[in-house]
């Protein structure tokens, strides 16, 4: 035994210590997607025999109003998310001042993160609550009443998708706090004897310095925004009459309520494509990233 | 990360041994360990939410337990959540026991061979004595595969109070619920109470219509895909749907909230009626309860037999259970009249059984009554056609009653919709 362990771990150890992980990521994740990509070339509705039906499922979906509006929904999901990298910058960059006090508004700014996002969904589904919602008490005020948003066509996605930036702006906030704590002090020093304050030593010393951490907000909130479900399955599961759909709650009521799981996994590699798109210039960025900084 | 392993202490070392010796024992021995649960042990699935109706399976099993010396596992599942579970489980994984829905629900699974054929507990027991024509919502082709369970009569509910307040009665004829809408408008009240953020009071709806206007006949036959969404017979359904809608009967903005949300408006006196089973006790605060009350869906077209909304629950043995003997034994038990009995007095649900002990709850009582002059039953709009069907509709529906000009679309959505899955 020691004897083939010294022979031979500059090998074995690698990859023993990989295996764990590889096999997570293999069934879990790289067997899965394929899967899903195969059971799209089929109908069947999760329990009987699979018949193969090519790609009639694409087709059908090119044809599917629906599609098109969870497609439309998961753009202004994404425009909206587009948020929250700025305005996380923003409160950091408030939160980040060394005034009494602040630390209690950090947490309170922390807080979002901490909570489910299901609990989210459900807080703001009250707030939202033409009857008895914040919203109708604060329209009430100036002797209105408010909208029913989460029953309006129009408004829904909107509202959802307002729900689901309050905690991805949190997360950038984080993010941002982590980088301004990594700021190179010998720059700043440097900025201000060249007489660079306020607006300028922003823009010129900490932006640049942030870029990386900003990176990866904008990335991370790309693919928040991609895979929302759980906010929409909360709030409105989907309607009124199917106008807040995402693309990846389309794929649960196909293949969960309608039975169908053939036509679920062609919505699901269609949202898988989008989404691949976004990762290889997320890890492009990434590796690129690591070359500059070797 | 340039690290040395060969400088590394021994018990890295060691541990990484460990680590390869646990991993290749638990990939190969792993498959040999036994799959084998005890053979008096009984598992049962159960999707009560229902607190008081799981106290009481417990404490039934625990009495079981004592009698019989079979040990009985109960895991209970979220409600919706085990609707998706069951596909699965009957599968891979089956219990001994579990709870389901009959009619086409179950026929669902029975064609599939999932679940078990219990004619010989049905003759052993005799049941089909004591259930009369309830045993066909659990039989098909002559074979039974299932106990029925409690029923829902749907219907419309009322406050008593209310009613007496403002000299209503409750409606008979179209006209007379057209009056009492408008009676109930200039009482400052919403007519029909109705959430349809989880759609199905929208299918239900469109069931009490076409059943009042159509009949039982072409309404299955719809269900069965049989007529199109697009047929004339629907044309008259629509329009008098049409007219309550532009009337403003229902609930305002009811697509953002669920059935307990408009439930609760009917007990604070801010609605006049709203169609729902018995579960709408639920929604009441115990003190109020006896001011509620049931009745029947308007008549609309004068001739057309009463046909009502009839949701049976079911509970099976599944094909792949591995103790079906002691499965028979226990539901034997269970379906005694007067356990039977205690467990679906819990959610006011009506016995399948007739020898069940008289229930407390006036409104079971009311609602068994009511059954006699009933003269056929569907289940429910998403109980009696294809689940994909269902799903469809019954969004269509809840579009017809926020953008009831959008009719003709919709319907044609649904007739794409029904020729795909029917044909």
């Amino acid at each position: 035994m020691s004897r083939f362990w010294r022979r031979n771990r500059h090998w074995l150890t690698p990859v023993l210590f990989l295996l764990p992980g590889l096999i997570l990521f293999g069934s879990v994740i790289l067997a899965a997607s394929v899967e899903t990509i195969w059971i799209s070339l089929h109908a069947w509705d999760g329990i009987g025999q699979k018949t193969w039906v090519g790609l009639a499922n694409y087709l059908e979906l090119a044809d599917d109003p629906q599609f098109y509006v969870s497609l439309k929904n998961n753009v202004i999901w994404l425009l909206i998310f587009m948020l929250a990298p700025p305005v996380g910058l923003a409160l950091a960059l408030i939160v980040n001042q060394q005034i009494r006090g602040m630390r209690i508004l950090k947490s309170l700014f922390f807080i979002p993160l901490v909570l489910a996002t299901v609990t989210v969904g459900v807080v703001f589904g009250w707030v939202y609550d033409p009857n008895f919602g914040l919203l109708q008490l604060f329209f009430g005020v100036f002797g209105s009443t408010a909208p029913a948003l989460l029953s309006d066509e129009n408004f829904v996605t909107f509202a959802v998708a307002a729900a689901g930036l309050w905690p991805q702006i949190a997360f950038c906030m984080v993010l941002f706090l982590a980088g301004l704590n990594n700021l190179n002090d010998d720059l700043i020093a440097a900025g201000r004897v060249d007489g660079a304050r306020g607006w300028r030593m922003l823009r010129h010393v900490v932006l640049p310095q942030l870029s990386q951490v900003g990176f990866i907000a904008i990335a991370v909130t790309v693919i928040g925004a991609l895979r929302s479900f759980d906010m929409v399955a909360v709030m409105t599961n989907g309607g009124p009459y199917g106008s807040s759909t995402v693309l990846a709650y389309q794929m649960y009521e196909e293949s969960i309520f309608s039975y169908r799981f053939g036509y679920g996994a062609a919505i699901a590699t269609v949202l898988f494509v989008i989404m691949i798109a976004f990762i290889a210039w997320y890890l492009h960025g990434l590796v690129k990233a690591e070359r500059s900084n070797a | 990360m340039p690290t040395d392993f060969a400088a590394l202490p021994t018990t890295r070392r060691r541990f990484l041994k460990g680590t390869g010796a646990a991993l290749a024992a638990s990939t190969t021995g792993g498959l040999c360990l036994p799959a084998v649960a005890q053979p008096q042990e009984i598992a049962i699935i159960s999707n009560l939410s229902n607190v008081e109706q799981r106290q009481i399976l417990q404490r039934l099993a625990s009495e079981y337990e004592a009698k019989s010396g079979a040990k009985i596992v109960i895991n209970n599942m979220d409600h919706e959540a085990h609707k998706t579970a069951i596909r699965s489980y009957l599968v891979v994984g089956a219990p001994d026991i579990c709870f389901w829905f009959s009619g086409n629900r179950m026929k669902a699974f029975v064609t599939k061979g999932l679940f078990d054929d219990i004619s010989d507990l049905f003759a052993k027991e005799n049941y089909k004595s004591v259930l009369g024509a309830t045993t066909s919502a659990v039989t098909v082709d002559g074979k039974q595969y299932g106990l029925p369970m409690g029923g829902l009569l749907w219907g419309l509910f009322y406050r008593k109070d209310v009613f007496a307040e403002h000299n209503w009665t409750p409606p008979k004829t179209w006209t007379d619920f057209l009056a009492l809408g408008e009676a109930a408008k200039s009482a400052n009240m919403i007519p029909i109470s109705v959430g349809t953020k989880e759609l199905w009071p929208a299918g239900g709806w469109f069931d009490h219509m076409n059943l009042r206007i159509n009949g039982l006949d072409k309404h299955i036959a719809l269900m069965d895909g049989k007529v199109q969404y697009t047929d004339p017979m629907l044309t008259p359904v629509f329009d008098k749907w049409n007219d309550l809608i532009k009337a403003g009967f229902f609930s305002p903005n009811h697509s953002s909230f669920g059935w307990e949300q408009a439930g609760a408006a009917l007990a604070q006196k801010k609605a006049a009626m709203m169609d729902l089973g018995g579960f709408v006790r639920s929604a009441f605060p115990e003190a109020d309860l006896p001011q509620l009350a049931y009745a029947p869906f308007p008549e609309i077209v004068p001739g057309v037999a009463r046909y009502e909304d009839f949701s049976v629950n079911s509970i099976h043995v599944p094909a792949n259970a591995k103790n079906k003997q002691g499965a028979r034994d226990f539901l034997a038990y269970f379906y005694r009249p007067e356990n039977l009995g205690a467990f679906l007095a819990a959610e006011g649900a009506i016995p399948p059984r007739n020898d069940c002990p008289p229930s407390k709850d006036p409104l079971v009582n009311a609602a068994v009554e009511e059954l006699k002059k009933v003269v056929g039953t569907s289940q429910y709009y998403d109980r009696d056609t294809d689940p994909d069907m269902a799903q469809e509709g019954m969004t269509g529906l809840q579009e017809f009653m926020v953008k009831p000009d959008r009719r003709d679309q919709i319907l044609e959505r649904l007739e794409k919709t029904r020729k795909r899955i029917f044909g």
